[in-house]
């Protein structure tokens, strides 16, 4: 082991839109190689195993734990990450919500609440409580107990103005 | 986590060749949310990954003769979510719907979860009552093997080193057939379960007694269980709380849990009784309609 | 009072950031040749270190340092009482305990390393209860503690292990007991809980060429890190330098160094900046959870009903190390609560906190309260029962009033728990009945001083007319920005966008940095008095430009003009320019406030559940949580603490445990150790009992603390109503209340 060069592969992948082709370790999660690789510090992550919920990217739109895919699992693959969500430099409904009602305090299990949310609503416009406890079971928060996260994605649902 | 060769086959073929050279010294990789932590804390140290991730058209889910046959690297949210399996085993959707989260039902694949053969999932058990069968192939050949003769051990199955899991096939249940899967969570919601229990009935119509059942047992043992003695008292009667007794405690004789933070061994055996009651009410009820 | 900024319901400060991944964490500093340590731990309870041998690791490719106590200087280090080696040095004392640390250039090579350094142990006998720590022949932890820095000699002891014992008291509790007619005695344990933040302790060092020390660090408590640091690894403070970084959830859990002596060690032996992440696993073996505790009540009530006398024995478990409390006392500061809210006038309570070979404890939200509260909650019931009386009723027999003396000293001012309880009562189904057997109610109150401690800021007048606010608080995010900003915008008044917040924690040499509810408090008040006094200056400079007097200078809008004329009108920018290079225009202050305010602030709460008898299984109905408040500030933040704080109280009380056997944990990850999710959540309905009077700014009350504590003793005294078992131990597991309910049939009940 001690002996042995890395072994790496080269992946290409779309992230938040941009084209990226690079070297990594077999070993590489994706979480580091977004994180360290491309910079991209938004996805935290928090307990390693998948139940945290705070390394949530998407991949080809569907929220996954980055903490447990390999950065090769992404070679050809479109993800999104917390700085996707903003679109030109405007805060996308979700986040906004998020400000307004409460929905984060620390902030570190924000950016997978946020990617989590915005795939729900992207699914489903209108979910119910029962919906939106169903889709965010996986992301936790210590801070603030919930309720105001739910109140935040259904502040961003549905047909209500951006305002 | 360890250094080790990542192969991504573009077919089968190609895969099966690989798996053949390799043996043991390789570990395949689906969706890897069980294989990815186990290799982060080093409890595997394999030399090579064969992933099957490239492979096209063993993702489908698809009914032939009523048999639902589910893709090795169908996602547990694919299943989930197939109006196919909604409408043919409203049960395996309810499974799959219960396991973990949203995001690990995303990543996880059908087949990865079987050959993983932690005995605390939820989907073997269900699949078990249900009486499923497992394809496998391998660079000689394909075999089938019912799910009852599949799990031998913790995380060891009939699996040869040079074979993969390619399918799952489900029969169609029999008129007058109910079933039902009860996880029982007495922490959070998104735990692994402390006793998972499925149950299988089928009614004679006329008399209204259990004609056949199937009862499977959970995290209670080193794999998921299938309580024959159980099934045995419950055919040929008519369910009364006394018998569901009688077939708790039948059940509860085959167990042999772990203690962990889900709950003492003790506990589990103890509530596998309560749950086989309760799967098989509903597995009855759900038979009736 | 109406206000035009406090009391609105803003959004964090730090809300855009946050939600479009750009807050840096401590994790998220990524530097020029940044390397990674990880540290191996020490697989025994209690042993001597025979020898480690580093080489193959040395040798590894990729491998930068591996170092051992030997490498670095003989230096304890602690939040207090330096206790603890930053890696251990011939002796372990807990599963868990660094023993030696690698550098690397990828973590993955760093934990290859690591599992080619060799150790050879020799096991010491060890103890891994509290109570047996304390007998003559249990093993000696720590016998030169009396030695180390900081140990408070006010609170030694003569008993083995115990490294503090502090006693609360007031009346005289002879005297008491003998006006009583009837004694209670009950004991309670409680259990070890993590505090679950999301993010993991992270720190990150870069050792400069003068030698300076840059630290990046999870720590609310950045000036006094930097402190710890410099006498950790013997630098001299200002060598030094903190740089803020967003704490991703606190809880009490980060005021500690962790890893960061490591890191610049590290950093020094290689000249790379190194950064050391925490796995969750290695927070849940060896971060700093909360104190499980055995607390022994003794109760002397009259005939009447009243409480007369009230003694408690409080026994922390301390686990290998004291380093993690934060108090001078180091013990539980939680424990001078236990008689509750309760007027006693004969009271003692004596808090224990001792060293065993289990993880070291340390603050998790309401140090001690949740504890005490779980058994003082529990015995007013238990005696109430005994003596025949509604426990409602028996408690507003002895609800605290104006003018009690507690025993930590105060004596209450506008005390509201009676209203508090009431409203609790009144907006739940108390009394109703109940839609189901097996349904029951149980209700718990507590109460909590706001804290107290030193204030530092600075706040200046910008070019662009922005008043800027220099903390060195770090968001750990609790909103205190936020509330700072509503602050110095209500007080000018300004618009609050006007007003900017920002940690500066390398600009100040001393602070008491977040914690216990002190930052809207004391920092609050220094800001809100520093901005009256920047203010006035702000005018002053505006008359001399405006060429009027002071008094005559009006400001509207937005604009100083002279009073009854407005030709001429300056925009804060103008003033700012008119004004620059003047000192007065930019304070710096440090306050320190020691004592804790009279008034304090009472919760009530009332848990309605349901349990299926053939599982044990608790299914909690509602919550009604009440609590007595203040003007309150910022809606959204003041509401996050309650809902947040209740959560993790339910947590605490039903849900979690770090489970430890002979001192080795088996909940080493979040899957085995649960946090409550967002389908585990009950209805709640929120009451708050408000009247305009608090000691911190605005008439507000602290929040922080409130929630989390009297919610175990809620669920016990409901789970009590519900079935008729009664619980002496947490967590309330579904299978503790399965084994009560099968134990009391086989008992023949």
């Amino acid at each position: 082991m001690a002996s042995e060069k890395t072994m790496t592969r080269t992946i290409r992948l779309r992230v938040n839109g941009k084209e990226h082709s690079l070297e990594v370790p077999s070993r590489r999660l994706l979480v580091d190689c977004l994180r360290y690789d491309l910079g991209l510090t938004g996805t935290k992550e928090g307990c390693s195993v998948g139940v945290c919920g705070a390394c949530t990217v998407l991949m080809d739109g569907q929220p996954i734990s980055s903490c447990l895919a390999l950065a090769v699992f992404a070679d050809g693959k479109e993800i999104v990450t917390v700085e996707g969500i903003a679109r030109e430099g405007k805060l996308d409904r979700v986040q906004q919500s998020f400000i307004d009602h409460g929905g984060f305090q620390c902030g570190s299990c924000t950016p997978g609440m946020v990617v989590t949310a915005r795939a729900l609503l992207d699914a489903n416009p209108n979910p119910s409580q029962d919906e939106i406890k169903e889709w965010m079971l996986g992301n936790l928060c210590r801070c603030t107990g919930y309720y105001q996260i739910i109140e935040s994605i259904q502040g961003a649902a549905g047909e209500a103005s951006d305002a | 986590m360890h250094n080790f060769e990542y192969r991504e086959p573009d077919t089968l073929e190609e895969v099966l060749a690989l798996l053949g050279e390799l043996g043991e010294e390789a570990k395949i990789v689906a969706g890897g949310t069980a294989l990815v932590i186990m290799l982060n804390q080093r409890l595997l140290v394999p030399s090579h990954l064969i992933s099957l991730r490239k492979l096209r058209d063993i993702d489908q889910i698809e009914s032939s003769d009523g048999t639902l046959q589910l893709g090795a690297l169908a996602t547990l949210r694919a299943v989930e979510t197939s109006p196919l399996v909604k409408e043919q085993s409203p049960v395996l959707a309810e499974t799959y719907a219960q396991v973990a989260t949203l995001r690990l039902r995303n990543m996880a694949t059908v087949g990865g979860s079987l050959a993983h053969a932690d005995p605390n999932q939820d989907p073997p058990v269900t699949l078990m009552a249900l009486d499923a069968r497992v394809g496998l192939a391998s660079a000689n050949g394909s075999r089938e093997v019912a799910l009852d003769e599949f799990f031998i051990d913790y995380y060891e199955t009939v699996v040869r080193p040079d074979e993969l899991v390619t399918r799952v096939m489900v029969p169609r249940a029999a008129p007058h057939t109910g079933s039902a899967y009860l996880k029982f969570l007495p922490r959070t919601s998104e735990d692994y379960a402390t006793v998972g229990v499925a149950a299988r009935v089928s009614l004679e119509p006329d008399s209204g007694v259990c004609q056949d059942c199937r009862l499977v047992l959970g995290g209670v043992g080193a794999t998921p269980l299938r309580a024959r003695d159980a099934e045995d008292l419950l055919k040929g009667q008519k369910s009364t709380p006394e018998l569901l007794e009688a077939v708790g405690a039948a059940a509860r004789q085959l167990t042999d849990p772990v203690g962990d933070s889900r709950g003492s061994a003790q506990y589990k055996r103890a509530m596998t009784g309560v749950f086989v009651g309760r799967a098989i009410d509903q597995a009855w009820e759900r038979a009736l309609a | 009072m109406t206000y035009t900024v406090v009391g609105k319901p803003l959004g964090q400060v730090e809300g855009p950031a946050k939600v479009t991944g750009a807050a840096t964490f401590t994790a998220d500093v990524i530097l020029p040749e940044m390397i990674w340590g990880k540290v191996l731990r020490s697989p025994l309870p209690h042993a001597r270190i025979v020898s480690i041998d580093t080489k193959a690791a040395e040798q590894m490719p990729g491998v930068l340092a591996v170092l051992t106590a030997r490498d670095l200087p003989d230096t304890l280090t602690g939040r207090v009482v330096y206790d603890t080696p930053v890696l251990a040095r011939d002796q372990v004392r807990f599963i868990g305990e660094k023993v030696a640390v690698v550098a690397a250039e990828d973590p993955d090579v760093a934990e290859d390393a690591l599992a080619l350094i060799e150790v050879e142990y020799q096991e010491l006998p060890a103890v891994f209860d509290a109570e047996e720590a304390m007998n003559p022949d249990a093993p000696l932890l720590h016998p030169d503690y009396r030695s180390y820095p900081h140990a408070p000699e006010k609170f030694f002891s003569e008993l083995p292990n115990v490294h503090s014992h502090v006693t609360w008291q007031v009346g005289d509790i002879q005297e008491g007991f003998a006006q009583a007619q009837q004694v209670f005695e009950y004991t309670f344990t409680t259990h070890s809980q993590h505090q679950g933040f999301i993010e993991p302790h992270a720190s990150v060092v870069s050792v400069d060429s003068e030698g300076r020390a840059h630290l990046w660090i999870s720590n609310k408590m950045p000036v006094r890190a930097q402190k710890l640091l410099a006498d950790a690894v013997e630098l001299p403070q200002e060598q030094v330098v903190v740089h803020p970084v967003c704490i991703g959830g606190d809880f009490g859990g980060k005021g500690s160094l962790m890893d960061a002596p490591l890191c610049y060690h590290l950093s020094k032996r290689t000249g790379r900046p190194v950064k050391m992440v925490m796995t969750y696993t290695e927070e849940l073996m060896a971060g700093n959870p909360r104190h499980p505790a055995t607390i022994s009540l003794r109760t002397g009530v009259t005939d009447q009903g009243k409480v007369v006398a009230f003694q408690a024995r409080v026994v922390f478990d301390s686990g290998a190390y004291a380093g993690f409390k934060p108090v001078p006392i180091v013990n539980i500061p939680g424990a001078n609560s236990a008689a509750g809210v309760y007027g006693t006038p004969h009271v003692k309570i004596d808090a224990y906190s001792v060293y065993t070979n289990c993880v070291p404890s340390g603050h998790v939200r309401a140090p001690g309260d949740p504890q005490v509260t779980f058994a003082v909650e529990s015995s007013m019931e238990l005696i109430a029962e005994a003596m025949g009386i509604d426990p409602l009723e028996f408690r507003k027999r002895n609800l605290v009033q104006d003018g009690d003396l507690l025993p930590d000293g105060h004596r209450l001012e506008h005390v509201r728990i009676r209203q508090t309880l009431e409203a609790a009562i009144e907006s739940s189904n108390w009394g109703k009945p109940k839609a189901h057997p097996h349904v029951g109610r149980g209700v718990a109150a507590s109460y909590r001083h706001i804290g107290a401690g030193e204030a530092n800021a600075e706040i200046r007048l910008e070019s662009d007319g922005t008043v800027k606010v220099i903390t060195p608080v770090p968001d750990t995010g609790t909103g205190a920005h936020t509330v700072l900003q509503q602050v110095v915008a209500e007080t000018w008044p300004l618009p609050v966008e006007q007003v900017q917040v920002e940690a500066r924690p390398e600009l100040f040499e001393t602070d008491s940095g977040a914690g216990a509810s002190r930052v809207t408090y004391v920092v609050g008040q220094l800001v809100k008095e520093m901005t009256e006094e920047l203010r006035a200056s702000v005018c002053r400079v505006a008359a001399t430009a405006l060429e009027c007097q002071a008094e005559e200078v009006v400001f509207e809008d937005g604009h100083y003009t002279v009073k009854g004329s407005s030709d001429r009108t300056l925009t804060l920018a103008q003033v700012a320019e008119a004004g620059s290079g003047k000192p007065e225009l930019s304070i710096r202050k440090t306050q320190v406030n020691r004592d804790n305010p009279q008034v304090t602030t009472f919760t009530a709460q009332v848990v309605e559940l349901e349990v299926d008898p053939e599982t044990g299984q608790i299914k909690i109905l509602e919550v009604v949580t009440s609590h007595d408040v203040g003007t309150i500030i910022n809606p959204i933040g003041h509401r996050g603490q309650i809902d947040g704080g209740l959560i993790q109280g339910i947590g605490f009380g039903m849900i979690e445990e770090v489970v430890m056997e002979e001192g080795q944990v088996s909940t080493l990850h979040l899957g085995d150790y649960k946090l409550p999710n967002i389908k585990d959540i009950p209805p709640l309905k929120t009451v708050l009992v408000q009247e305009e009077i608090g000691p911190a700014p605005f008439q507000s009350k602290a929040i922080g603390e409130s929630s989390i504590t009297p919610i175990a003793a809620a669920i016990a005294n409901a789970v009590y109503d519900a079935v008729g078992v009664r619980f002496y131990n947490l967590p309330i597991t579904a299978e503790k209340v399965y084994r009560a309910l099968r134990e009391r049939d086989s008992n023949g009940e």
